[in-house]
């Protein structure tokens, strides 16, 4: 009779998302208790729970890297930072959601507990190296954001749009399901690496299987990153969803499936010869379209949904270039991006959320006429936000785009580089679109004039301003923080790499 | 900061503290204690500073001249200020000789205009404003001279720059005063180019040749350091040395007002009259001539950049006095007459005869601060009109403004041996058409050319003056009493007149011009607002009055300056002599100097008959009455008299012409911009906007096309990922 060794129980790596996932059921029983109140007790709750949560996950930065139980749960560089970022932006987002559900009439406090539990699942998405915890955090996630988006029911917008997203999603999942069984098939692996399996079983056709699977497992990635041609759901459901659902999912979405890709592309490196050119076009794809259509839209929340989809596109021209010389390129300016991504981006929704009065919501560039007025310091604040997503010195975008930019040419991609620099000229037209929809009254315009902003919304604001600030000011350092490779800490790609 | 002069940082301090004081306690005193003794109060504390400032300056001199000749240079550092990798800027003060002779004239003189200026200005409402700019402008003045290196030059030019332009438009309410104001800042943005160009010749030079020299001191931009190697390195670059010599001279022209850049100095008389006298007249527009002696050694090494001072010099001085006949505003006489003993200085400069100029600096920023100050007291007891065409006689009524004026005018005039100008204009013209340093331009020896001009318009500037004294204060008919009330004068321009003592008329008949700041509704709620000043007009009943004490104390000490015996700066064996004192060097050289063709008793004949000649003419035609030619009624001058009232044109050309040239120039660029650069941007707009408009059409919003599209994507990617893992004959 042999006794297992019982391991060692890391509980700071689950710390964080259990912490979260706890408030979640916490917030929920409040509710359950006292129903028919504010919510103002929940808010509390949850925003003290993410606070513990983000502490929770600032010692793990000093402690030994790796996996742990049973390769269900991996600490890292990566996995903290974009934890800490999903953490921040339900923080934020939570600071500026009360106000905006009273006018909105939205009369469910589940709003707290699905958004708590989404980040959750988020959080385990970019935290495991199994792909079977990858696909739960992936269905967590989604399966809160579809509710979320269909959360204002008298609105038929918004239950259409949560409706597209569902089945597009279930679409989606369905995929990405496949490819997991394919890659399980001829590896008997749940790893996120057995692709490498498949190869160093040198079986011709256990490759072809693997290759099959990493694919469609792409595929699923893709689309919950809004990356061309999977995207189209996204304008449609951004503009649909309530404006904090969409501040929220555009952050928590687009950080978790990234994340997530940032592991799966950096496993699929041997063999990246074969699937560098899908993810070099979906790039310069996602760029291309998203920004170009986003000239067109009338509506602001679409504008925004197509500048999240060009954003992904940046994003990926970041990762690809750690991908392909990841000995010169670092995964910093990665995360650098997308840290400023998330801010600028729920500061820009948070203030746009401002065009919501009694019920009613109008998010067209017509309606947020005179909102200069109305809320001067938020909407001087949207010209900060503006000015980063654009990417004018000396804001964080503009210091994200340089990273990738300069990523790009150390990997000798230039045409990547290139995509970027021109589609980021060509979107300064509709983001500045936004501003001047704030700041010029036109004339017979539709006057807006109530929707007080309050100390919430106009806090969040002020937090999102001073990180674009923070971020901007000691950018050198940001990026040393998360350029972690100098103290033998390998960055995701290194380590696949030196395994092979 | 130890050391004999280790107090000069006072010098710049005092009137910084002044400035200071007056700037921010200077509104509430005059609150607290009420303008009739809270002005006198802030005038006394203005003062201060200055009078303080020149005596500690008389200090150091005195410690400077107990020095051997060869060691009269020190350099007090006060504070590292920047510091880079290869060179040291230090704040850093500079006591020698030329710097404390500059330091004497404007503190003593600024002193006593301050003084004068406190009665000159004590109805003003915005008294404190007044001293407040002009105690900045003495400071920023006094570093322009006392810098040791080029960057604090540079400070020091800017100051007063901006000093002239906040004090020219000080009266600001009236449009005519801020665009004057414009237009002394803009064309000085012109010499500044100049001078910033020239400084980073030198700059360029230095960093390039440093090592080559052997120059190991960082402090590579301070004049002790540049100096001494001045002579090896333009030897070396002798196009270096024109280039950068022209383009210092390009800045000292702007501040000197040398034409063509002149065209700022005349309309600079919209200031206040202690303005005109201290930073016009005075100081900053001679910090040219103290730039060009300061570098005289590059100035030396490049004979076309000594060349073209003499010559511009020279043509300022002649088109100066030309133009100062036209002029009927007092003002403008003088105003005009500065530009061209500007001239003279530069002569002085340009035929190498530096400390000359310098001589002429100081005499005169008496006789003409002196004869401004006069003009002040006139037009103040003249109830601020200041067209000499209203005047006449004056000098029943202002004996003691009369007799000072005398001998300011006498002084300019250079009436010989008694009178401190005759001295200064000597020393130039005597070198010049004797060619002591020689100034050659291929054939021509401009300066024996400049020497002979000058000549000319020390004639000219006799007569002039003559005419200004003669209808100021000659014995012809007082015609100020013959003048209607209310005179509407073509006079309005460029007047030395409060915004709000015009006639109510006058607002109406320039209410486009007055509409740039008030509407006239709002000029007239401003004056009910504020107590009205009333300045009455002149009349058979009222008579002018003489001047407070005040305002004829510092008339007095500045005619006595303005005397012969200043001219024993000049004798040969003094040991103050200018020349020796500025350049100590000279004193060996002097034992060669040898005669020119021109003998001194020849020049001083020639000296006795230009000025004699050119006021006795000038009493001829104008003492008893005022020529028709030159009377109220414009359509009787005569064609030269005209031209020369219309600067000849040249303020016109250049100034209109370049507004209007700028603007066609904008037009142009407008129009390339609007439809060229627009266009191709609008083309590349519309282009993206279509490219949109397709992608838009793809949006259908039915979940099955989003479907549809999302398998295409599918069968593409796995469909490629097959296609090349079969075409490579499978998996490796």
């Amino acid at each position: 009779m042999s006794y297992q060794p019982i391991p060692t129980i890391d509980w700071w790596a689950i710390a964080p998302v259990s912490i979260v996932m706890v408030t979640g059921i916490v917030a929920l029983l409040i509710e359950m208790f006292r129903p028919n109140r504010n919510n103002n007790t929940i808010v509390a709750v949850s925003l003290v729970g993410l606070f513990l949560a983000g502490l929770s996950v600032v010692p793990q930065f000093s402690m030994p890297f790796g996996s742990s139980f049973g390769g269900m749960v991996v600490r890292d560089y990566l996995g903290l930072v974009l934890q800490l970022l999903l953490i921040t932006v339900c923080f934020v987002a939570f600071l500026f959601s009360e106000p905006y559900l009273r006018e909105k009439r939205i009369a469910f406090a589940e709003f707290y507990q699905l958004a708590l539990w989404a980040s959750a699942g988020g959080m385990i998405m970019v935290t495991t190296e199994n792909l079977l915890m990858f696909f739960l955090g992936l269905e967590v996630l989604g399966i809160a954001l579809y509710c979320l988006t269909g959360m204002c029911r008298q609105e038929l917008r918004s239950e259409e749009s949560a409706m597209k997203y569902f089945l597009l999603g279930a679409f989606g999942t369905a995929f990405v399901l496949m490819g997991i069984a394919y890659l399980y098939g001829p590896t008997g692996s749940l790893r996120i690496d057995a692709v490498s399996i498949a190869v160093a079983s040198d079986q011709p056709h256990f490759v072809l299987m693997a290759l099959f699977g990493f694919g469609l497992l792409l595929v699923g990635l893709c689309f919950k990153s809004a990356l061309v041609p999977f995207h189209q759901w996204t304008p449609d459901v951004y503009q649909g969803a309530p404006t904090n659902v969409t501040a929220f999912m555009a952050s928590t979405s687009k950080i978790a499936a990234i994340g997530a890709l940032i592991r799966v592309l950096a496993a699929g490196a041997p063999l990246v010869s074969y699937w560098f050119p899908i993810m070099f076009w979906v790039a310069i794809l996602s760029m291309v379209v998203g920004n170009f259509a986003a000239l067109v839209q009338k509506d602001v929340k679409r504008t925004l949904g197509y500048s999240s989809v060009a954003n992904g596109g940046y994003m990926l021209v970041a990762v690809l270039a750690h991908v392909q010389a990841p000995e010169k390129v670092s995964l910093a300016s990665t995360l650098f991006f997308i840290t400023g991504y998330g801010v600028m981006t729920m500061g820009a929704f948070a203030v746009v959320s401002l065009a919501a009065r009694d019920g009613k919501e109008g998010t067209r560039f017509q309606d947020l006429h005179g909102l200069w007025h109305r809320a001067p310091f938020a909407a001087g604040c949207l010209i900060l936000f503006v000015a980063s997503l654009i990417g004018v010195p000396p804001t964080v975008g503009f210091f994200g785009k340089m990273f990738i930019f300069n990523d790009a040419l150390a990997a000798g991609l230039l045409p990547l580089a290139l995509v970027l620099a021109v589609t980021s000229v060509v979107s300064a037209y509709y983001y500045l679109g936004i501003i001047q929809a704030v700041f010029v009254q036109e004339e017979g315009a539709v006057k807006n004039e109530s929707g007080r902003p309050q100390a919430g919304l106009n806090l969040a604001v002020l937090l999102c301003a001073l990180a674009i600030f923070g971020i901007s000011l000691g950018a050198e350092n940001v990026l040393k923080f998360m350029a972690p490779a100098e103290d033998g800490r390998q960055p995701v790609a290194e380590r696949t790499v030196a395994q092979r | 900061m130890t050391g004999p002069f280790a107090n000069v940082w006072l010098i710049v301090a005092l009137p910084l503290i002044g400035f200071l004081v007056q700037a921010l306690l200077g509104g509430k005193v005059v609150q607290t204690l009420g303008p009739r003794f809270g002005r006198p109060a802030m005038g006394a504390l203005a003062v201060l500073p200055i009078a303080a400032a020149f005596a500690v300056g008389l200090d150091l001199t005195i410690k400077l001249a107990q020095l051997p000749p060869e060691s009269r240079t020190a350099v007090v550092t006060l504070f590292d200020w920047i510091t880079l990798q290869s060179v040291n800027v230090p704040f850093e003060l500079r006591v020698d000789t030329l710097s404390m002779t500059m330091v004497l004239i404007i503190t003593g003189i600024g002193a006593l205009i301050h003084l004068y200026a406190t009665g000159y200005m004590a109805e003003e409402r915005d008294y404190t404003r007044f001293f407040t700019y002009l105690n900045l402008f003495v400071a920023a003045m006094l570093v322009l001279v006392l810098g040791n290196n080029l960057v604090l030059t540079f400070i020091g030019w800017e100051g007063v720059g901006l000093c002239s332009y906040l004090l020219i438009g000080f009266w600001y309410k009236d449009v005519a005063n801020s665009k004057a104001a414009n237009k002394a800042f803009i064309v000085n943005r012109i010499g500044d180019w100049g001078f910033t160009l020239g400084i980073f010749g030198i700059v360029v030079l230095m960093a390039a040749n440093k090592d080559s020299l052997g120059i190991t001191d960082a402090r590579w931009m301070s004049f002790d350091v540049i100096l001494p190697y001045a002579k090896d390195l333009l030897a070396m670059y002798p196009g270096w040395a024109t280039a950068v010599a022209v383009l210092l001279f390009i800045g000292a022209m702007g501040k000197s007002a040398q034409y063509p850049l002149a065209i700022w100095l005349p309309d600079a008389m919209a200031g206040p009259t202690p303005v005109s006298a201290l930073i016009h007249a005075a100081t900053m527009v001679t910090s040219g001539i103290y730039l060009l002696t300061r570098m005289s050694e590059w100035f030396l090494a490049s004979p076309v950049a000594m060349a073209i001072v003499a010559g511009v010099g020279a043509l300022t001085a002649l088109i100066g006095a030309a133009t100062a006949f036209g002029q009927t505003d007092i003002k403008k006489v003088l105003a005009f007459s500065t530009v061209s003993q500007l001239g003279y200085m530069f002569i002085g400069c340009g035929v190498g005869a530096f400390y000359a100029g310098m001589f002429h600096v100081l005499t005169h920023a008496f006789f003409k601060a002196l004869l401004f100050l006069g003009s002040g007291a006139v037009i103040h007891a003249m109830a601020h009109n200041q067209d000499m065409r209203n005047y006449g006689n004056l000098q029943r009524y202002l004996p003691i403004t009369f007799a000072t004026m005398g001998i300011g005018w006498a002084a300019i005039a250079g009436i010989p041996f008694l009178f401190a100008g005759f001295w200064s204009k000597e020393a130039i013209l005597g070198p010049a058409v004797n060619q002591t340093e020689a100034v050659m331009l291929g054939p021509l020896s401009v300066g024996q050319w400049a020497g002979w001009v000058g000549f000319l318009v020390a004639a000219m500037t006799a007569c002039y003056m003559t005419r200004m004294m003669a209808l100021t204060f000659g014995s012809g008919p007082e015609r100020w009493r013959l003048l209607p009330a209310h005179s509407g004068h073509d006079d309005h321009h460029g007047h030395d007149a409060h915004g709000h003592d015009h006639g109510h008329d006058h607002h109406e008949a320039h209410a486009d011009e007055h509409g740039y700041f008030m509407t006239d509704a709002e000029l007239e709620a401003a004056h009910a607002a504020e107590p009205h000043e009333h300045h009455h007009e002149l009349d058979a009943h009222h008579k002018p009055h003489e001047v407070p004490v005040t305002m004829w104390l510092p008339l007095a000490v500045l005619a006595v300056f303005s005397l012969g015996w200043v001219g024993a700066l000049l004798y040969e064996n003094s040991a103050w002599k200018l020349k020796y004192w500025l350049f100590p060097a000279a004193k060996k050289a002097a034992e060669h100097a040898h005669d020119g063709p021109v003998a001194t008793w020849m020049l001083i004949a020639l000296s006795f008959a230009t000025s004699l000649g050119g006021i006795a003419l000038g009493l001829w035609l104008y003492w008893r009455r005022l020529p028709d030619w030159e009377g109220w009624d414009l359509s009787k001058w005569n064609p030269l008299q005209k031209a020369s009232q219309r600067q000849f044109g040249i303020d016109e050309v250049l100034g209109d012409g370049s507004v209007k040239a700028g603007a066609a120039v904008g037009s142009v660029t407008w129009a390339f911009d609007r439809w060229v650069v627009d266009g191709l941007v609008n083309l590349v707009g519309g282009l993206g906007r279509l490219f949109g408009g397709v992608v838009r059409k793809a949006q259908s919003g039915y979940v099955r096309g989003y479907a549809l599209l999302m398998e295409i994507g599918v069968v593409a990617i796995v469909g490629y990922l097959l296609y090349q893992i079969v075409s490579a004959g499978g998996a490796r």
